[in-house]
């Protein structure tokens, strides 16, 4: 034990001197987490229907390249020929690098989550069924590294073997692409990668019900483990000499495809493969989103006329008078990069793109009439129109609601308005002729 | 007193190739054993037949008392080995492998009293890959005595380096002995051979062809003798030729060289030649065999191909 103990405390401190291995194991994940975080940055709460994403592919990056490269390395160096002078027994040393291995995939994990939180994530609702589904995904995939580890003869193989399983269970397993947005023949493959499952029991302890609904995960996620453990404690080789070649080798690769494809099989025959949109996470809906055309349709369209002084908006054909040509242009600049249209929660961001036509007008200023336009073709930037039309909608029947903006001078416009109730008038103003010009609902003054 | 290794009829095929053929020798404690042979002779299969690293088809290995096929993990407990090349993790300094290996043993020795001993100190916190060979190689025999072994098994030690590490680590090996340990080495480099060992095997083709202490065997009676002879007037190379026990002639201007499996009859029959044509003797050199040509004699001079050496 004291000899493991030992292994298992190098292996970790080797791992921490590798800049390569940290750069895959800890920068690699994270990469994805930002480029997830922007991907989907118009979700309610950032990237919580994208944990067991994230969480997949470290774990899937760290035990399908990290583990069998380590160990390829290891035994093309002789390393593991010179143990196998030592009296410690071939399946303890394995062990020993396993747990390791589980460990770095854990600390990754963990490092993961804690940026997640930090970028606005909500804390993982079931924290210990997410500990418990996280070691099953970890077992499931490093049983697939250890059978990638006996199969490659040296490094480059590992890269090779790998990329086959990593790139189409990111593609169409389920990982990095929702099962929802893939086609029906996609989503009954996907079935068949582990992937989709470690996604599913991660997610369920993320922001679903709890390990209880994803029973035929976990179960589908310890039959693969388990096959890749047989089938990497069978193909098992000390040497670099030995080459993975006989058809007796190639046989023992049996017990991992056969475990694939009978979980795939039975979740075909269980009903587990037909996948409704959405139902893979189990987050719910913000209010917003749930509006009908019915609940539009209710608005209030009484408003000011848009070339009265209240709420202006210039007709299509109007231009500006030429000294606020480049002022308008200056500000239709600066409006995508403005911080304030950029915060995470849809409604204030849109709301405080509203300000700035409501600030406008409130101040009297001199483009006030054409700066409505420029911040509705910002806001159809942002989202498609039925999505805009329910953020519109929702502001219009909660004008209470969220923060106002005073002051746009920090998008070239020198306007401030001293009355916030004013602004937050305009605002709901501005909302319901949104939705009219939108929808085509007649507005009656 | 009992040997530490005891061989006995050990044969190793791959396929078709008889790597080792009846192969058998014993190892006393305290005794540097040398098994020479060329590339492809024999050694490296035998030495991991020893370590387990191969199993023997058949034979008998005894090492320190115990069974080496059956109890081979007592066995491992007991056996320091240094193979041919042992590369460790480019980030692993001396001081942690000493430490990560001898925590694999029962009984070990402490990492710093091996770094003193292979003179590694000052480069105990150094990372593997900015070693030297030397000192790569010195680490390789300090983790070889980690578990303080009985008996150590070395694979061509000094393969590789230069003439200063190599004298180095030939004082190392020296000194192995002092502790009653019993050294098994191969090699092929017949100086290293006749300084640092007590005994040799001579292997060739997968079969020991002579065994013995270095001086016996280049005092052997069989072994030839080196003759420089020169003489005036220079005698015709057909009249050298005739003379008893002379083989290997060469005539070089008025200077003969050849061998002779009886320098003491060849000589008399010169005196008598030279008596009788008139001649006399200007330079005359005789010379023991060395080693090496012991080493020729016995194996030929062609290297065997590494098939014959390693597995498939």
């Amino acid at each position: 034990m004291k000899g493991l103990g030992r292994h298992l405390a190098t292996a970790l401190r080797l791992h921490f001197r590798n800049r390569m291995a940290l750069i895959y194991g800890y920068l690699f994940p994270l990469i994805f987490l930002a480029a997830f975080w922007v991907l989907f940055r118009h979700e309610p709460v950032p990237l919580l229907r994208h944990a067991g994403e994230l969480l997949t592919i470290g774990v899937l990056g760290g035990a399908c390249f990290g583990l069998p490269t380590t160990m390829v390395g290891e035994r093309e160096r002789g390393l593991w020929r010179r143990y196998r002078l030592t009296p410690v027994p071939a399946w303890a040393l394995v062990a020993s690098t396993v747990v390791a291995r589980y460990l770095l995939l854990v600390s990754a994990g963990a490092l993961q989550l804690a940026v997640a939180l930090a970028l606005g994530m909500t804390a993982p609702a079931h924290p210990l069924a997410l500990a418990a589904a996280f070691t099953m995904v970890a077992f499931a995939f490093i049983g697939l590294g250890l059978v990638i580890a006996m199969m490659a003869d040296n490094v480059p193989a590992v890269q090779a073997l790998g990329q086959c399983i990593f790139l189409p269970m990111l593609i169409i397993g389920g990982v990095a692409v929702p099962l929802a947005s893939l086609p029906p023949w996609a989503q009954r493959l996907s079935a068949f990668f582990p992937g989709r499952y470690a996604v599913e029991a991660l997610q369920a302890a993320v922001s679903g019900g709890g390990l209880g609904t994803v029973r035929f995960s976990l179960a589908a996620l310890g039959v693969i483990g388990a096959a890749g453990c047989v089938t990497g404690a069978r193909l098992f080789r000390w040497d670099a000499a030995q080459r993975f070649a006989g058809r007796h080798q190639l046989a023992w690769l049996l017990p991992v495809l056969g475990a694939w494809c009978a979980v795939g099989l039975l979740a075909e025959s269980r009903g587990h493969v037909s996948v409704a949109p959405g139902a893979v996470v189990d987050v719910p809906p913000s209010p917003w989103e749930q509006l009908t055309p019915d609940d539009t349709a209710a608005l209030d369209f009484h408003v000011p006329r848009d070339d009265g002084v209240v709420a202006p908006i210039a007709r299509d054909g109007d231009e500006p008078d030429d000294y606020l040509v480049a002022q308008l242009d200056d500000a239709r600049r600066r409006l995508p990069a403005w911080p304030p249209g950029l915060v995470r929660d849809p409604v204030q961001r849109v709301r405080n793109l509203l300000c700035v036509a409501a600030v406008a007008d409130v101040a009297q200023q001199p483009a006030e009439n054409y700066l409505p336009r420029i911040v509705l073709v910002r806001l159809l930037d942002n989202y498609p129109k039925a999505t805009l039309v329910k953020i519109l909608t929702w502001i219009a029947q909660h004008p209470g609601e969220g923060t106002m903006i005073d002051d746009i001078s920090d998008i070239g416009v020198p306007a401030r308005a001293e009355d916030p109730g004013m602004v937050r008038d305009r605002v709901y103003l501005y909302a319901i002729k949104f939705v009219a010009r939108l929808t085509g609902s007649p507005v009656r003054q | 007193m009992p040997p530490v290794i005891a061989v006995r009829q050990l044969s190793k095929n791959y396929g078709e190739i008889a790597a080792v053929r009846d192969v058998g020798f014993d190892v006393a404690p305290g005794e540097i054993f040398g098994l020479l042979g060329p590339n492809g002779a024999g050694k490296t299969t035998t030495i991991e037949c020893l370590t387990g690293l191969r199993e023997a088809d058949t034979g008998e290995l005894t090492i320190c008392g115990l069974d080496g096929r059956r109890q081979r993990n007592e066995v491992k407990q007991r056996l320091g080995v240094a193979l041919q090349s042992t590369a460790l993790p480019d980030t692993i300094t001396p001081r942690e492998a000493l430490r990560l290996f001898g925590a694999f043993y029962r009984r070990h020795a402490g990492a710093d009293e091996l770094l003193e001993r292979f003179d590694l100190v000052d480069r105990a916190g150094a990372r593997y890959h900015t070693l030297s060979g030397g000192e790569r190689q010195r680490l390789a025999l300090a983790l070889a005595f980690v578990n303080r072994p009985e008996a150590v098994l070395l694979d061509e030690p000094t393969a590789g380096l230069d003439p200063k590490a190599r004298h180095e680590l030939r004082g190392q090996i020296a000194r192995m002995k002092t502790g009653g340990c019993a050294v098994l080495l191969t090699t092929h480099d017949l100086d290293e051979a006749g300084e640092l060992c007590d005994r040799v095997a001579i292997i060739d083709h997968g079969r020991i062809v002579a065994t013995g202490a270095p001086r016996e065997l280049v005092a052997r009676p069989a072994a030839l003798q080196s003759v420089v002879l020169l003489t005036a007037p220079p005698l015709a190379a057909e009249t050298v030729a005739r003379l008893p026990g002379v083989s290997d002639l060469a005539c070089d201007g008025g200077t003969a060289r050849f061998r002779t499996s009886d320098a003491a009859a060849t000589l008399a029959a010169l005196a008598d030649c030279l008596a009788t044509q008139g001649g006399e003797i200007v330079d005359l050199h005789v010379r023991k065999a060395t080693l090496t040509e012991i080493f020729l004699e016995l194996t030929g001079d062609g290297n065997r191909k590494e098939s014959g050496e390693r597995a498939p």
